[in-house]
């Protein structure tokens, strides 16, 4: 007989993405599986919109299948994945503004909340930490999500971001300042 | 020093980042620095609530969709692409088919010529061993992968014979992976002209309980334009139990067949 294939949960992101590349279209589920409730929360918290973050997850999977040939199988597949993530945010982004004065958006990210934060069935706590977030400039919200609510490494986003290690640090952490003041006004309104 | 380089200092040290000598300044400056101890409370707080921030499930239509699409994309490859062509043992198991049809041929000849009918029997048992091979692949529950690999090849078969049917079959209805049934189906689907692989289709789609497969299950259906499956596409419509996008399906089969 010859040797067993290389499991499939042995292989890595990168070496599935390969083969999805290559024609194996089927390996795109075992992604997926992998990825899909990171990008989804970390879309959560950009748009601060369940039913959004819902749409914009699959439009992110549906550009993995459909850009699989602009995949470098020297990146990350997770620097590319969360790439496309940033960027389906971006256009969301883009099309609210288009629809509605740019004050508007952040009222409409603030209305929405309740809903999210009931349907998430979140504790007094987490809907306030939600509401702060979303008074964050994007670029802090983006960073504070990304290293503190999806753990990823300084490194990992100085490498997608573009951005040097130490820079991220310094962002980071005035993005949590920011945050714990946005946090305890709120809990004295 | 400016607050926001305390804030910077007191993350640190609540991340556990700070030095020895680091901790004990704001060690000492916590005691006697009221502002200070105001934020570093208040950072501690926030630090926490985030660390224990709820991970948000997505709704299962987020998969279902998913499937469906990457179902799409596959519909619009070649038949080519289908094959698992990275893969060394499907290489081996594919190209061990391929060479043993073609000892077949040479065996008939060599048995009508009445010449080395050893090597006949011998091309035979090959063949058997070979086909027992891609059954057992189909059958290894401890890996969706090789079961992938086995169906992949029945995929590629001119026609298979009952026995290979009725895995695949077995396997279209049971197996505990999506992307193994939906495997299963497409080579189902390539046979459909046969009356009773087309029964059997007709049948999985009564029993049949994954989503994913639900709405592949009906496209091929349609497709093969059946209308016996009509009363059950009535059902998933007023199925309560049934996702929405398995009765929109039903719903456009229902159309496409009426």
């Amino acid at each position: 007989m010859p040797k067993p294939a290389k499991s499939i949960d042995l292989m890595s992101d990168e070496q599935l993405m390969e083969t999805v590349k290559n024609g194996n279209l089927q390996q795109a589920s075992i992604l997926f599986e992998r990825f899909h409730k990171r990008i989804f929360n970390f879309l959560v918290h950009m748009t601060g919109n369940r039913e959004a973050a819902e749409d914009l997850t699959q439009n992110v999977f549906l550009r993995m299948l459909r850009y699989r040939q602009s995949y470098n199988p020297e990146m990350k597949f997770q620097s590319w994945i969360y790439q496309m993530a940033r960027n389906a945010f971006a256009d969301h982004y883009q099309k609210q503004k288009q629809l509605k004065p740019a004050n508007m958006e952040v009222e409409k990210l603030n209305d929405s909340l309740p809903d999210l934060a009931e349907a998430l069935e979140q504790e007094e706590t987490e809907k306030r930490l939600i509401r702060a977030l979303a008074k964050l400039p994007d670029d802090y919200r983006e960073l504070l999500v990304l290293t503190r609510f999806q753990h990823l490494k300084y490194e990992e986003v100085a490498g997608f971001l573009n951005m040097t290690v130490a820079n991220v640090k310094v962002k980071v952490h005035r993005a949590i300042s920011q945050l714990r003041e946005n946090y305890f006004e709120l809990e004295n309104a | 020093m400016d607050k926001q380089k305390w804030e910077s200092r007191l993350i640190d040290y609540i991340d556990g980042k700070a030095t020895e000598e680091e901790r004990a300044a704001i060690e000492q400056e916590l005691l006697r620095n009221e502002g200070v101890r105001t934020r570093y409370n208040q950072l501690t707080e926030l630090l926490e609530v985030i660390k224990k921030t709820k991970v948000s499930e997505p709704s299962i239509s987020l998969k279902v969709n998913f499937e469906k699409a990457l179902q799409e994309e596959l519909a619009t490859q070649t038949k080519p692409t289908k094959t698992i062509r990275f893969s060394p043992m499907l290489y081996r198991v594919a190209a061990g088919f391929v060479l043993l049809m073609a000892g077949l041929a040479i065996g008939y000849k060599i048995n009508q010529s009445k010449i080395e009918s050893d090597k006949l029997v011998q091309l035979q048992k090959e063949v058997e061993e070979n086909r027992r091979m891609m059954l057992a692949m189909m059958d290894n529950q401890l890996s969706a992968s090789q079961r992938m690999v086995g169906v992949s090849v029945a995929y590629e078969m001119e026609r298979p014979d009952d026995e290979i049917v009725s895995v695949l079959v077995k396997t279209l209805n049971e197996d505990v992976n999506t992307n193994v049934r939906l495997a299963a189906l497409d080579a189902l689907g390539r046979f459909s002209s046969d009356n009773q692989i087309r029964n059997e289709l007709i049948n999985s789609l009564k029993t049949q309980k994954d989503p994913v497969v639900q709405i592949a299950l009906i496209q091929l259906l349609v497709e093969m334009k059946e209308k016996s499956i009509l009363i059950q596409l009535e059902k998933f419509t007023r199925d309560t139990g049934i996702l929405k996008a398995v009765k929109d399906e039903a719903h456009a089969g229902i159309l496409k067949l009426s």
